[in-house]
């Protein structure tokens, strides 16, 4: 059973990183690109995933395949939200193109992934302020039922929405990146 | 100077494989975990945290040490990361990207060449991306990719506030950048 999620966990990383670094969305400029608002193959990348897993998860979840489990709102989402943003503009990366961006020979992100393991044993070591803080009150996730409304009636004008921004800056910035 | 990215897929392409890649994922992680569990970055970090909070005595206790040295979601995603390195490789070698760097070229332009103002920058930047992934239940992945797909509230307010902080800091490192199309 251990031998499976080993090769499970590994087979999703590969594939996964796969895809990151053969599109391109692991390189600095490219990220930095989309934080100053020059170069948006990241944003149109990310939301294209967005629009299709969102049908594709309900549709499976409305045939009972699987089950939907939206992450609850909490003081955490938003502070914490911010503390990685920060850090990502810092690095010019985040946790999973790190990784990828290791194998493909970018040195300094071996030092990020130690830095990244120690961040999370400091939020251990404040866990009980941090828990009566930001993570005593949470509002239920899903949307849907905090609006009692049937979820395709979210999915549908998110789909659109998510797709206008996409056409609008296809249309409007190149994906040929020119930072200097 | 610019980059080669003659070789780079669409971003199309690359957007339906992964979510492709993230469906069939949870699917297997509830076969194999016995629960429904997006799948996500952060958490594999955590396993290398939690491992080192197992050395000290008194951490023996902390929730967040025991979660994520115990939980099969964390110890999968270890590997996870593991493969991710392993297709960063692959992906960069089929294109001929390959190279050893150290620093990011436009970081350099920019900031210099020294590795220590660099390097003190990696250092703090992961370190809040780590504590900031913890406090936010999950990374661009977890958060991002799986959370809007599952239109979670949550998910919406961390993945907005990414953008907030990383847009901001950006600009304050950047202040003249150019690069107009």
């Amino acid at each position: 059973m251990i031998i499976i999620k080993i090769l499970f966990g590994l087979a999703v990383g590969f594939l996964f990183g796969f895809i990151l670094t053969r599109t391109g969305i692991t390189k600095y400029p490219r990220v930095m690109g989309m934080l100053l608002l020059k170069d948006f193959k990241i944003m149109k990348f990310m939301l294209t995933a967005v629009i299709s897993s969102m049908i594709l998860f309900h549709l499976l979840g409305d045939l009972g395949w699987l089950q939907v489990v939206p992450k609850n709102l909490d003081w955490g989402k938003l502070v914490g939200g911010l503390i990685f943003g920060a850090g990502m503009g810092i690095l010019g990366y985040c946790p999973g193109t790190m990784a990828a961006r290791i194998g493909e020979g970018k040195k300094e992100s071996i030092f990020a992934v130690f830095g990244m393991a120690f961040g999370i044993f400091i939020y251990a070591l404040t866990i009980k302020p941090v828990k009566t803080l930001f993570l005593s009150a949470e509002v239920n996730g899903d949307i849907s039922v905090l609006l009692r409304i049937n979820h395709w009636f979210l999915i549908v004008p998110a789909a659109i929405l998510f797709g206008a921004v996409i056409f609008f800056l296809n249309k409007r910035f190149s994906d040929n990146n020119r930072l200097q | 100077m610019n980059f080669d990215n003659s070789k780079e897929w669409h971003w199309f392409k690359g957007g339906i494989l992964v979510s492709l890649l993230s469906v069939a994922s949870y699917f297997i992680f509830a076969a194999i975990a016995n629960r429904n569990y997006p799948f996500g970055i952060t958490a594999g970090f955590g396993y290398l945290a939690g491992k080192f909070g197992g050395l000290f005595k008194t951490l023996s206790a902390n929730p967040v040490i025991q979660r994520f040295a115990m939980k099969p979601d964390a110890f999968i995603e270890f590997f996870t990361i593991l493969g991710l390195i392993a297709g960063g490789y692959a992906a960069s070698r089929i294109t001929g990207t390959f190279a050893a760097e150290g620093i990011p070229d436009l970081w350099k332009r920019h900031h210099g060449p020294s590795l220590w103002k660099r390097g003190l920058f990696v250092l703090i930047g992961s370190v809040l991306l780590g504590y900031g992934a913890a406090l936010a239940s999950g990374c661009t992945t977890g958060n991002i990719l799986q959370g809007w797909a599952h239109l979670s509230l949550g998910s919406m307010v961390a993945g907005i506030s990414f953008f907030a902080a990383g847009i901001l800091v950006a600009r304050i490192l950047y202040p003249r950048i150019r690069g107009e199309q």
